[in-house]
């Protein structure tokens, strides 16, 4: 299209103005994250899928900076540049241009975003149940009024794994993979399957190492074969592989009624308000109930807001596209003619400022709202 | 009726076995001008001009709608259209020119056997060195394909043009993906082939623009050509 006409771009700012009014009037700072931002940041985090999207260039420096690709990662280098306590609460909301090369939906490669951040937030439930007020409110006050609201929340996830009596190591692997739920089945399957899980081209190696010491086995085979060292990992961090691939044949097999249990917890879904009979037909511990007792707690504090969870849907495996973030996530998608369209999503990240260098834990909670969709929904 | 143009490599063991190929098949290829034009006819079949480009080019100008069928790698064919685009279609594997796209890592990884392996690791060295694991390539879209299949995320790609094979020794990358067809230069760069690591086993094709498919010129070379591979 080249461009929008004058009526379009009124349009679009009369509508992103009333979005943001909303915003501001809940205390949020509504501030101006750079547009240009250095490019390893968004790349180092979140790997080739972004990156063939994000528009990458070199400046004159020779320094490999980006057009930011969404805003999130932006505000929170705003916050860690300005705030002298990451973790002392800050809430910011912003509205500006977002980039991405178009993928096979043929999304616009320029579109505005307009969201929110709240960081260091004293009553973790409290904000998150208010993150999602606000963004209905605000899709509200544009002019949306057919929608469905969807979350997840991988803390009710975490604290099954937990419960799931195995080897930490194994834990990390299957968080992991919680975002592909293919592998994820996968590995599941081959800690249940112990001694009989299938063979590949290092396992002869694998045999060895779980009869002696993995590095001096390492260290003799490098000799033997005259390979030299390239790649760039060191002959210990190779070794502890072999040894844990090693110890992972001795393990226990993880039963197989327990990883039953994990992915029955993942198809779980349905109407968000009563789905704890479901939760209550898992077999978890201590944990998993304390994650029970949150999200009971988020839907009353949803209700004491005025929103109806009875009109929300919950669904385990919700998120698992959505990589960074860490507990509650939530999706709002418009009802139109054509079928449901995706214009809002959020949830709760808490490891991102973390990631980016911040000294200090900063729980966080946001959202963004995709100002070009909801206003060809709204036409 | 417009002519058909058919694009064939403009050089190289592509360029003799497709000339071969077509000798085969009973047609034989005039260059027009001087011996090195780069304009042909196909004498056996009249009104089938050719277009001599180098077997990189052909894709893209197949893709653009700048000549209506080409022969050329099947690994050059996938990486520059997209598995959804209609517009262009395999119609022929020739099979000359045999080779497998592969993700190759230094064989001094021990550990490492699967892309599951490289998954796992890629977690560890981005703690460990605060950067990605790069892969030195030229089938930058393959490879995209390829490792969000396998749900391998955590990894760069670094543009590689020629020796790709040595970027893992010049330190420039941990892994490569690139064409092999003996994995003989592999070996001795010290390099191994994952045992799911095989992206495509892909030979010289006959792709062609769906639009012009019902042309009785293209139909005609389509036949023949199936007919004698």
């Amino acid at each position: 299209m080249a461009g929008k006409s004058s009526a379009e771009r009124s349009s679009l700012e009369h509508q992103n103005a009333a979005l943001m009014a909303v915003f501001e009037r809940a205390g949020f700072d509504h501030v101006a994250p750079d547009i240009i931002q250095p490019a390893d940041i968004f790349l180092e985090r979140s790997g080739e899928d972004i990156r063939a999207r994000t528009f990458v260039f070199t400046d004159p420096s020779g320094a490999e900076m980006c057009l930011r690709p969404d805003l999130t990662v932006p505000a929170c280098r705003y916050h860690l540049s300005h705030a002298e306590n990451p973790a002392a609460e800050r809430r910011y909301c912003y509205l500006g241009p977002a980039f991405r090369f178009p993928d096979e939906l043929l999304s616009p490669q320029e579109f505005t975003q307009a969201g929110l951040e709240w960081f260091g937030a004293p009553e973790a439930i409290a904000a998150e149940a208010r993150v999602l007020k606000l963004t209905i409110s605000a899709l509200e006050a544009a002019g949306l009024s057919r929608y469905r609201v969807s979350f997840g929340d991988l803390g009710l996830f975490s604290a099954l794994l937990e419960d799931t009596e195995m080897p930490e190591r194994w834990r990390q692997r299957l968080r992991h993979h919680f975002w592909r739920p293919h592998a994820f089945r996968e590995l599941l399957d081959s800690f249940c399957a112990g001694r009989g899980a299938k063979r590949t081209s290092v396992s002869p190696l694998v045999d060895r190492a779980a009869a002696g010491d993995a590095l001096a086995i390492v260290e003799a085979e490098i000799e033997s074969r005259r390979l030299p060292l390239v790649g760039g990992r060191e002959l210990p961090e190779i070794a502890a592989r072999l040894a844990n691939k090693a110890a992972d044949r001795q393990e226990t097999p993880l039963e197989r009624a327990k990883a039953d249990a994990l992915n029955a917890y993942l198809a779980i879904a349905g109407e968000a308000s009563s789905i704890d009979a479901q939760f209550a037909a898992i077999a978890g511990g201590q944990r998993f109930m304390g994650a029970r007792d949150y999200y009971a707690r988020r839907l009353y504090e949803m209700e004491e807001l005025g929103l109806n969870p009875r009109r929300f849907h919950f669904a385990a495996g919700f998120g698992r596209e959505l990589e960074y973030y860490t507990g509650f996530t939530f999706q709002i998608e418009a009802d139109t003619p054509h079928g449901p369209v995706a214009v809002a999503g959020g949830g709760r990240y808490d490891n991102l400022l973390s990631d980016m260098g911040s000294p200090v834990a900063v729980p966080a909670v946001g959202c963004a709202i995709h100002t070009d969709r909801l206003k060809a929904v709204l036409a | 009726m417009s002519v058909v143009t058919l694009a064939i490599p403009s050089k190289g063991r592509l360029m003799e076995a497709t000339a071969e190929l077509l000798a085969k098949a009973g047609f034989t290829i005039d260059r027009l001008g001087a011996d090195r034009g780069y304009r042909g006819l196909l004498r056996g079949l009249d009104g089938v001009e050719i277009a001599f480009l180098s077997a990189s080019e052909i894709a893209q100008n197949l893709r653009d709608g700048k000549v209506d069928l080409g022969v050329t790698g099947q690994d050059l064919l996938t990486e520059k259209i997209p598995p959804d685009d209609k517009a262009v279609q395999l119609l022929v594997r020739l099979g000359f020119g045999p080779a497998d796209v592969v993700v190759a890592v230094p064989e001094c990884w021990l550990d490492v056997a699967t892309m599951a392996d490289l998954d796992e690791i890629a977690e560890s060295f981005y703690e460990r060195h605060g950067r990605r694991l790069r892969v030195a390539t030229k089938y930058h879209n393959l490879t995209r394909r390829f490792f969000a299949g396998k749900g391998v995320t955590g990894y760069r790609i670094v543009e590689s043009l020629g020796a790709t094979e040595g970027a893992p020794a010049a330190g420039i990358a941990e892994i490569i993906v690139d064409i092999t067809t003996t994995g003989s230069t592999l070996a001795a760069n010290s390099l191994k082939i994952l045992d799911d690591g095989v992206i495509l086993r892909s030979c010289a094709v006959l792709a062609g623009r769906s639009e012009r498919l019902d042309d009785p010129r293209a139909r005609r070379l389509i036949e023949v050509l199936s007919a004698i591979t």
